[in-house]
């Protein structure tokens, strides 16, 4: 089944870095081959204070304050590595919020 | 129908300096010498008159925190940026009342003892700034501003500012920015502009049709003021109604007059005898009512209490023929358009909501996905500097309330 990496692009997230840090996933993702993995932009998840935010989907993970050192260990996980406990620090009823809207749809 | 701000209720041409001052216009003014800032503001609080710009907040209370702030100078800004879609008002009040608006900005900037008013105008009505302008050297010729206002010994100078035309820029503080030189970006609040306005400074921030209802409050006192209106919305307000109508333009009748009254006397009804689907009473933020809503009095209150609000008088009619979601798919467009991106949960939420109504139009929705709306609503409330944010809230979930169906029929498609 396909995974989404969605990495937040609202104007917060890419004053922290998040541009960056889409693209050398996206690379990254390509040299290891992981066809069912495509690393995409989002609108938004609305946690702009924690980011740079992303999301893999369907797995409903969420990484938030994620930097460049921080991504091995994301691309170990889109891979079937462990998931990246340390940057999984985002409210449950917020991650139920955007959850549920990936669930319908909105991508 | 008597009117307030126009003798017969609707605009009938420029009203020049002699024919204003023929139906009592500057006798207030004249009678400066006798009145107090005080006096002044207490005929606006006995009026009960509520700002006209959508908020519906007591003028005269404004007027009395303006004048408290020890701080000097203050300021008064005519808000005539008028970009809520449909109105109408501020746009013919300049154009064909420039004087009864003047006296109205003279009067309350002496009763804030304000040393400067500006005159904000969105720069794409050239009639009315024209007009406005016209109206201001006539006045200031004939003594009513500049040195000595009427004899008074009080100075005011007057100064008009093109308001870029989009919808944040037409917010209280986004104005001041623009006045101050800067881009239209409305300020975190508080500190409010009656205490930290323009420059820093107490600073008196009025709609247009909030501050032509000044003169004649003065003039002919608050008693006769409240003989229109209800007791809590007492005035007339000025209506707006769209291309829709037979009759579309603007209407000013007393407040708590029956939406019918409005819908089927001035506007006619809809073009070629259409049906009334759904009526949004109050602009794009307000919350939709059902064609049984007809016989409510155009109130602030009787509104807020059927779900809905008056705003500023916009009163939008969907006949048979619409759709609802595509109305409410405009509405969302819209705000996320004019968000500024200042406060990132406005961004989000509006780019959001807009995702989802799309997702509807397109026959991608379900019932989880119509939750979502209230859901997305909900985590972003009262999270931005300016209520821009609040503003998706109320269309889209009256209409997903009230019109259930047909967003299943949407999504069906």
């Amino acid at each position: 089944m396909k995974r989404f990496c969605l990495v937040c692009q609202n104007v917060d997230c890419k004053s922290r870095g998040s541009e960056e840090l889409m693209k050398e996933l996206q690379e990254r993702v390509a040299a290891k081959g992981l066809e069912d993995v495509e690393v995409r932009s989002y609108m938004c998840f609305g946690a702009c204070q924690e980011g740079p935010n992303m999301v893999v989907y369907p797995d409903k993970c969420w990484y938030a304050g994620v930097k460049k050192e921080d991504v091995d260990d994301v691309v170990a996980h889109l891979a079937g590595g462990p998931h990246v406990d340390r940057l999984d620090k985002i409210d449950p009823s917020l991650k139920e919020l955007i959850y549920q809207l990936l669930d319908t749809g909105v991508f | 129908m008597e009117g307030i701000l126009f003798p017969r209720g609707v605009a009938e041409g420029i009203e020049g300096l002699d024919a204003y001052r023929s139906r009592g216009g500057y006798d207030a003014l004249g009678r400066l010498k006798e009145l107090s800032p005080q006096d002044v503001i207490a005929k606006v609080e006995a009026s009960g008159l509520r700002g006209r710009g959508g908020a519906g907040f007591p003028a005269g209370r404004k007027l009395a925190l303006t004048l408290e702030c020890p701080e000097t100078p203050h300021y008064v800004v005519m808000n005539g940026g008028e970009d809520e879609p449909g109105s109408k008002k501020d746009r013919v009040l300049m154009e064909n009342v420039p004087h009864l608006l003047l006296e109205g900005i003279i009067l309350a900037a002496y009763a804030v003892r304000a040393e400067k008013a500006y005159l904000y105008i969105n720069h794409g009505y050239e009639a009315a700034t024209g007009a406005v302008e016209t109206a201001m050297r006539e006045a200031r010729e004939a003594g009513y501003w500049g040195e000595d206002v009427a004899g008074s010994g009080f100075a005011l100078e007057l100064v008009t500012v093109a308001a870029p035309s989009n919808y944040v820029a037409g917010e209280d503080t986004a104005a001041l920015e623009v006045i101050e030189g800067k881009d239209p970006l409305p300020r975190q609040k508080p500190p409010f502009p009656v205490t930290e306005g323009l420059f820093g400074k107490p600073s008196l921030v009025n709609n247009v049709e909030t501050l032509a209802n000044i003169a004649p409050i003065v003039a002919r006192g608050p008693e006769w003021f409240r003989s229109f209106g209800t007791g809590d919305s007492p005035g007339t307000m000025i209506f707006s109604l769209g291309d829709e109508m037979e009759r579309p333009g603007v209407y000013e009748l007393p407040l708590g007059t029956p939406l019918r009254y409005l819908v089927e006397e001035c506007g006619g009804g809809l073009k070629d005898g259409k049906r009334i689907k759904a009526i949004l009473p109050g602009g794009p933020s307000s919350g939709f009512l059902l064609p049984d809503s007809l016989d409510l009095p155009l109130d602030h209150d009787s509104l807020r209490e059927a779900g809905s609000s008056i705003g500023c008088g916009v009163v939008k009619l969907l006949t048979e023929d619409d759709s609802v979601v595509d109305e409410v798919a405009r509405i969302a467009d819209f705000f996320a358009a004019e968000s500024c991106g200042q406060c990132p949960a406005c961004r989000m939420e509006t780019n959001m909501l807009a995702a989802l109504i799309k997702k509807v139009q397109q026959g991608e929705g379900s019932d989880a996905l119509t939750e979502q709306f209230g859901k997305v609503i909900a985590f972003n409330k009262g999270k931005g500097f300016c209520s821009l944010i609040n503003m998706p809230g109320p269309p889209i979930e009256s209409a997903v309330r009230l019109f259930p169906e047909e967003f299943r029929t949407a999504a069906a498609l």
